[in-house]
Protein backbone atom coordinates (compact mmCIF):
# COMPACT_ATOMS: atom_id res chain seq x y z
CA UNK A 1 0.00 0.00 0.00
CA UNK A 2 2.77 2.40 0.95
CA UNK A 3 4.64 1.76 -2.26
CA UNK A 4 1.45 2.32 -4.21
CA UNK A 5 0.89 5.63 -2.50
CA UNK A 6 4.49 6.60 -3.15
CA UNK A 7 4.13 5.64 -6.79
CA UNK A 8 0.92 7.66 -7.09
CA UNK A 9 2.42 10.66 -5.34
CA UNK A 10 5.53 10.65 -7.45
CA UNK A 11 3.65 11.36 -10.67
CA UNK A 12 5.18 14.38 -12.32
CA UNK A 13 2.14 15.93 -13.95
CA UNK A 14 3.99 18.51 -16.00
CA UNK A 15 5.93 15.67 -17.55
CA UNK A 16 2.70 13.73 -18.07
CA UNK A 17 1.14 16.69 -19.85
CA UNK A 18 4.09 17.51 -22.05
CA UNK A 19 5.89 14.33 -22.90
CA UNK A 20 3.30 11.58 -23.21
CA UNK A 21 1.53 13.06 -26.20
CA UNK A 22 -1.92 12.78 -24.66
CA UNK A 23 -4.98 14.09 -26.43
CA UNK A 24 -6.45 17.47 -25.60
CA UNK A 25 -9.56 15.94 -24.07
CA UNK A 26 -7.52 13.60 -21.90
CA UNK A 27 -5.39 16.46 -20.61
CA UNK A 28 -8.47 18.60 -19.97
CA UNK A 29 -10.22 15.85 -18.02
CA UNK A 30 -7.03 15.09 -16.11
CA UNK A 31 -6.69 18.74 -15.16
CA UNK A 32 -10.36 18.87 -14.15
CA UNK A 33 -9.85 15.79 -12.00
CA UNK A 34 -6.79 17.31 -10.32
CA UNK A 35 -8.74 20.53 -9.71
CA UNK A 36 -11.58 18.57 -8.10
CA UNK A 37 -9.09 16.70 -5.96
CA UNK A 38 -7.34 19.85 -4.73
CA UNK A 39 -10.73 21.50 -4.10
CA UNK A 40 -11.85 18.52 -2.05
CA UNK A 41 -8.58 18.59 -0.12
CA UNK A 42 -9.01 22.30 0.58
CA UNK A 43 -12.59 21.83 1.78
CA UNK A 44 -11.59 18.94 3.97
CA UNK A 45 -8.82 20.98 5.57
CA UNK A 46 -11.18 23.91 6.08
CA UNK A 47 -13.94 21.92 7.71
CA UNK A 48 -11.71 19.69 9.79
CA UNK A 49 -10.17 22.83 11.30
CA UNK A 50 -13.53 24.06 12.59
CA UNK A 51 -14.60 23.33 16.19
CA UNK A 52 -17.08 20.52 16.66
CA UNK A 53 -18.16 21.22 20.21
CA UNK A 54 -21.11 23.38 21.29
CA UNK A 55 -20.55 25.83 24.13
CA UNK A 56 -23.81 25.16 26.05
CA UNK A 57 -22.80 27.16 29.12
CA UNK A 58 -22.71 30.31 27.01
CA UNK A 59 -26.21 29.64 25.68
CA UNK A 60 -27.42 29.01 29.20
CA UNK A 61 -26.05 32.34 30.34
CA UNK A 62 -27.53 34.26 27.40
CA UNK A 63 -30.97 32.66 27.02
CA UNK A 64 -33.66 33.09 29.58
CA UNK A 65 -35.40 29.89 28.71
CA UNK A 66 -32.91 27.39 30.06
CA UNK A 67 -35.29 24.48 29.51
CA UNK A 68 -34.76 24.72 25.80
CA UNK A 69 -30.99 24.66 26.34
CA UNK A 70 -31.37 21.56 28.50
CA UNK A 71 -33.44 19.95 25.80
CA UNK A 72 -30.88 20.90 23.20
CA UNK A 73 -28.12 19.44 25.36
CA UNK A 74 -30.07 16.24 25.80
CA UNK A 75 -30.69 16.01 22.10
CA UNK A 76 -27.04 16.69 21.43
CA UNK A 77 -25.97 13.99 23.86
CA UNK A 78 -28.42 11.51 22.44
CA UNK A 79 -27.41 12.26 18.92
CA UNK A 80 -25.44 9.52 17.36
CA UNK A 81 -24.28 9.83 13.81
CA UNK A 82 -25.48 7.07 11.61
CA UNK A 83 -22.59 4.82 10.86
CA UNK A 84 -22.09 3.60 7.41
CA UNK A 85 -20.10 0.56 6.58
CA UNK A 86 -17.57 2.12 4.25
CA UNK A 87 -15.17 -0.79 4.27
CA UNK A 88 -16.75 -2.21 1.13
CA UNK A 89 -16.37 1.12 -0.61
CA UNK A 90 -12.81 1.48 0.64
CA UNK A 91 -12.04 -2.01 -0.55
CA UNK A 92 -13.50 -1.26 -3.97
CA UNK A 93 -11.53 1.95 -4.15
CA UNK A 94 -8.37 0.14 -3.11
CA UNK A 95 -8.80 -2.52 -5.74
CA UNK A 96 -9.56 0.18 -8.27
CA UNK A 97 -6.44 2.06 -7.21
CA UNK A 98 -4.34 -1.08 -7.40
CA UNK A 99 -5.70 -1.76 -10.84
CA UNK A 100 -5.12 1.82 -11.94
CA UNK A 101 -1.55 1.82 -10.66
CA UNK A 102 -0.90 -1.51 -12.30
CA UNK A 103 -2.35 -0.26 -15.55
CA UNK A 104 -0.33 2.93 -15.30
CA UNK A 105 2.85 0.94 -14.78
CA UNK A 106 1.95 -1.25 -17.71
CA UNK A 107 1.31 1.80 -19.85
CA UNK A 108 4.59 3.31 -18.73
CA UNK A 109 6.47 0.18 -19.73
CA UNK A 110 4.64 0.14 -23.03
CA UNK A 111 5.44 3.79 -23.65
CA UNK A 112 9.08 3.17 -22.78
CA UNK A 113 9.24 0.40 -25.34
CA UNK A 114 7.51 2.61 -27.88
CA UNK A 115 9.92 5.42 -27.15
CA UNK A 116 12.86 3.12 -27.68
CA UNK A 117 11.42 1.99 -30.98
CA UNK A 118 10.83 5.55 -32.03
CA UNK A 119 14.38 6.46 -31.13
CA UNK A 120 15.65 3.53 -33.16
CA UNK A 121 13.50 4.72 -36.07
CA UNK A 122 14.85 8.23 -35.63
CA UNK A 123 18.43 6.96 -35.65
CA UNK A 124 17.56 4.95 -38.74
CA UNK A 125 16.18 8.03 -40.46
CA UNK A 126 19.17 10.12 -39.49
CA UNK A 127 21.63 7.54 -40.72
CA UNK A 128 19.72 6.79 -43.90
CA UNK A 129 21.53 7.34 -47.14
CA UNK A 130 19.92 9.07 -50.12
CA UNK A 131 17.96 6.96 -52.55
CA UNK A 132 20.67 7.26 -55.20
CA UNK A 133 23.18 5.55 -52.93
CA UNK A 134 20.90 2.60 -52.21
CA UNK A 135 22.45 -0.72 -53.16
CA UNK A 136 20.91 -4.04 -54.09
CA UNK A 137 22.43 -5.54 -50.92
CA UNK A 138 20.68 -2.93 -48.77
CA UNK A 139 17.28 -3.77 -50.21
CA UNK A 140 18.02 -7.49 -49.92
CA UNK A 141 19.02 -7.04 -46.27
CA UNK A 142 15.89 -5.03 -45.57
CA UNK A 143 13.63 -7.59 -47.28
CA UNK A 144 15.03 -11.13 -47.02
CA UNK A 145 11.77 -12.24 -48.63
CA UNK A 146 13.05 -10.91 -51.98
CA UNK A 147 16.29 -12.87 -51.67
CA UNK A 148 14.30 -16.04 -50.99
CA UNK A 149 12.02 -15.34 -53.96
CA UNK A 150 15.02 -14.90 -56.25
CA UNK A 151 16.56 -18.12 -54.95
CA UNK A 152 13.40 -20.07 -55.74
CA UNK A 153 13.31 -18.41 -59.16
CA UNK A 154 16.85 -19.62 -59.77
CA UNK A 155 15.95 -23.15 -58.68
CA UNK A 156 13.02 -23.18 -61.08
CA UNK A 157 15.18 -21.84 -63.89
CA UNK A 158 13.32 -18.58 -64.15
CA UNK A 159 15.82 -15.91 -65.12
CA UNK A 160 13.47 -13.23 -66.34
CA UNK A 161 11.36 -10.89 -64.31
CA UNK A 162 7.80 -10.53 -65.61
CA UNK A 163 6.99 -6.97 -66.59
CA UNK A 164 10.60 -5.83 -66.51
CA UNK A 165 11.10 -5.52 -70.26
CA UNK A 166 7.87 -3.58 -70.70
CA UNK A 167 8.87 -1.14 -68.03
CA UNK A 168 12.60 -0.66 -68.57
CA UNK A 169 13.22 -2.10 -72.05
CA UNK A 170 16.39 -3.99 -72.94
CA UNK A 171 19.51 -3.56 -75.01
CA UNK A 172 18.93 -6.58 -77.29
CA UNK A 173 19.53 -5.82 -80.96
CA UNK A 174 17.34 -8.65 -82.21
CA UNK B 1 54.34 -42.38 -84.30
CA UNK B 2 51.99 -40.01 -86.02
CA UNK B 3 48.89 -41.97 -84.98
CA UNK B 4 49.43 -40.74 -81.42
CA UNK B 5 49.29 -37.07 -82.32
CA UNK B 6 45.56 -36.59 -81.39
CA UNK B 7 46.33 -37.82 -77.89
CA UNK B 8 48.81 -34.99 -77.42
CA UNK B 9 45.78 -32.66 -77.34
CA UNK B 10 43.98 -34.59 -74.61
CA UNK B 11 45.59 -32.38 -71.98
CA UNK B 12 44.25 -29.23 -73.62
CA UNK B 13 40.87 -30.82 -74.22
CA UNK B 14 40.33 -31.97 -70.65
CA UNK B 15 41.40 -28.65 -69.24
CA UNK B 16 39.11 -26.73 -71.53
CA UNK B 17 36.18 -28.94 -70.45
CA UNK B 18 37.03 -28.46 -66.80
CA UNK B 19 37.32 -24.70 -67.23
CA UNK B 20 34.08 -24.62 -69.20
CA UNK B 21 32.23 -26.50 -66.47
CA UNK B 22 33.73 -24.27 -63.81
CA UNK B 23 32.69 -21.17 -65.71
CA UNK B 24 29.14 -22.45 -66.16
CA UNK B 25 28.93 -23.24 -62.47
CA UNK B 26 30.35 -19.92 -61.31
CA UNK B 27 28.20 -17.91 -63.67
CA UNK B 28 24.98 -19.72 -62.91
CA UNK B 29 25.57 -19.75 -59.18
CA UNK B 30 27.19 -16.43 -58.42
CA UNK B 31 27.16 -13.96 -61.26
CA UNK B 32 24.02 -14.25 -63.36
CA UNK B 33 21.57 -14.49 -60.42
CA UNK B 34 22.78 -11.04 -59.38
CA UNK B 35 21.30 -9.60 -62.57
CA UNK B 36 17.93 -11.20 -61.91
CA UNK B 37 18.15 -10.05 -58.31
CA UNK B 38 18.89 -6.52 -59.43
CA UNK B 39 15.96 -6.56 -61.82
CA UNK B 40 13.57 -7.89 -59.18
CA UNK B 41 14.67 -5.18 -56.78
CA UNK B 42 14.43 -2.54 -59.48
CA UNK B 43 10.83 -3.61 -60.10
CA UNK B 44 10.15 -3.66 -56.36
CA UNK B 45 11.44 -0.17 -55.57
CA UNK B 46 9.73 1.19 -58.66
CA UNK B 47 6.45 -0.24 -57.41
CA UNK B 48 7.16 1.21 -53.96
CA UNK B 49 7.81 4.68 -55.35
CA UNK B 50 4.68 4.45 -57.53
CA UNK B 51 2.59 3.59 -54.50
CA UNK B 52 3.56 6.78 -52.66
Amino acid sequence: MATKVAASAAVDFSRVYSSLGLGKETIASLQAFRKRHSEAQRLHAQYSGQPTTVDLARYRSILKNTAIVDEAEKLLKDFKPVTYDVSAHVKAIETFEAKAVEKAKETEAKIDIELKELQATLANIEEARPFEDLTVEDVGAAHPRIVEAVETMMKKGKWTVPGYKEKFGDLNMM
Amino acid sequence: MPQLIPFFFLNQLSFSFIILLALVYIFSKYILPLYTFQRVIRMYITKLSNKN
